[in-house]
């Protein structure tokens, strides 16, 4: 018995890292970059590697690397830190009523892994509800954070002899899988207003060089799907109301 | 200095993505709150993903000389065709160097 569910355990994390696997692959190069650009900026070794290690946001390390190196105001770095880092709230909050009920240590170990690519995985049936479910959302989670780990390491000790990436688009790598992530998934049409929306309002927002133009776009956008859902609804019930009108006036 | 830095924002991105998971805080989510937080991931997403293909330097970059816009358009396609991540991404990418080195 114990063997069965061992294996089927180690099935689950196979799956996990497989489904995993081509955002992992993705993410080479921003990995590659976010280390280099730290040895580039004057860190040393160990702080570009717990910079990967502990902070493990691309963007966020991207950003704080360039204003400690030029020595900004510490709050300046934090908060602009928690600005980029604050979509995670609503991650947090979408995959709560899941997690919430966890031990400790999942609970912990699954919001320390939660990224971009993460979520994007955590809406498939197998992710979070029941143990086996747990160790297939650890096993993607925690594949990409050794990726991403050994990645920086690989951009760390090439640093020195790498030109300037910054430069380079390596981001178009990250723009590509999410759309590989998000299209897939447009199969409605409030999720497609909420995609338009996202993608016009953040644009927009970004042209205005507004700090909070992320997660205030999603936001709105998230609104629009969720209206749209809801005017759909509210016609369908309307339809059936006119049905049964027309079928108890036709008697 | 920097170790306290990096210790610090390892606080605040650790912060930002285990706080609402935590059971002790009084948020209860209704149906509708849920309901809502479902269009969470495309909506992030794409709010992340367009402006680095169409905002350069503050700037709308709509022309067939942006690589991005090029390439991005094809993922997009090969995505709604396929639904592979991998040729997605994959060929994306190619596409996307190759024009790089073109345009």
């Amino acid at each position: 018995m114990s063997d069965l569910k061992r294996n089927a355990a180690l099935k689950m994390a196979q799956k996990g890292f497989l489904d995993m696997l081509p955002l992992n692959l993705a993410v080479i190069p921003w990995g590659i970059l976010c280390g280099s650009l730290a040895i580039q900026r004057d860190f040393s070794v160990l702080e570009a590697v717990l910079m990967s290690a502990l902070v493990f946001a691309g963007a966020v390390q991207l950003v704080t690397v360039e204003l400690i190196a030029i020595d900004a105001p510490l709050m300046t770095i934090l908060f602009t830190a928690f600005i980029i880092s604050s979509r995670h709230f609503l991650y947090g909050l979408a995959l709560r009523d899941k997690i919430k009920t966890l031990p400790l240590p999942w609970r912990l170990s699954s919001g320390f892994l939660l990224t971009d690519e993460s979520f994007a995985l955590s809406g498939h049936a197998k992710a979070f509800r029941g143990k086996l479910q747990l160790v297939y959302a650890i096993s993607a989670g925690g594949s990409f954070y050794i990726g991403w780990l050994i990645y920086s390491i690989i951009g760390i000790i090439a640093g020195s002899y790498l030109p300037d990436l910054t430069q380079l688009g390596l981001d178009f790598a990250i723009a590509a899988t999410f759309i590989a992530l998000v299209v897939p998934t447009i199969n409605n049409l409030p999720t497609l207003v909420a995609v338009i929306s996202a993608g016009l309002f953040s644009v927009l927002f970004h042209l205005l060089q507004w700090q909070l133009a992320l997660v205030a776009a999603s936001l709105l956008a998230m609104s629009a799907g969720y209206l749209t859902s809801r005017a759909q609804q509210r016609r369908k019930i309307k339809q059936a109301y006119k049905q049964q009108l027309n079928k108890e006036s036709g008697k | 200095m920097t170790l306290f830095t990096i210790f610090l924002l390892a606080c605040i991105t650790f912060l930002t993505r285990y706080l609402f998971l935590h059971p002790g805080l009084p948020v209860k989510l209704g149906a509708k709150a849920r309901h809502f937080l479902s269009f969470s991931a495309p909506a992030v997403l794409t709010a992340i993903w367009l402006p680095i293909i169409l905002v350069h330097d503050h700037k709308l970059n709509i022309s067939l000389h942006n690589p991005y816009l090029v390439a991005a358009t094809l993922a997009v396609m090969l995505s709604a065709k396929t639904k592979s991540v991998y040729l997605t991404v994959g060929i994306g990418v190619l596409v996307f160097v190759l024009l790089k080195f073109i345009i």
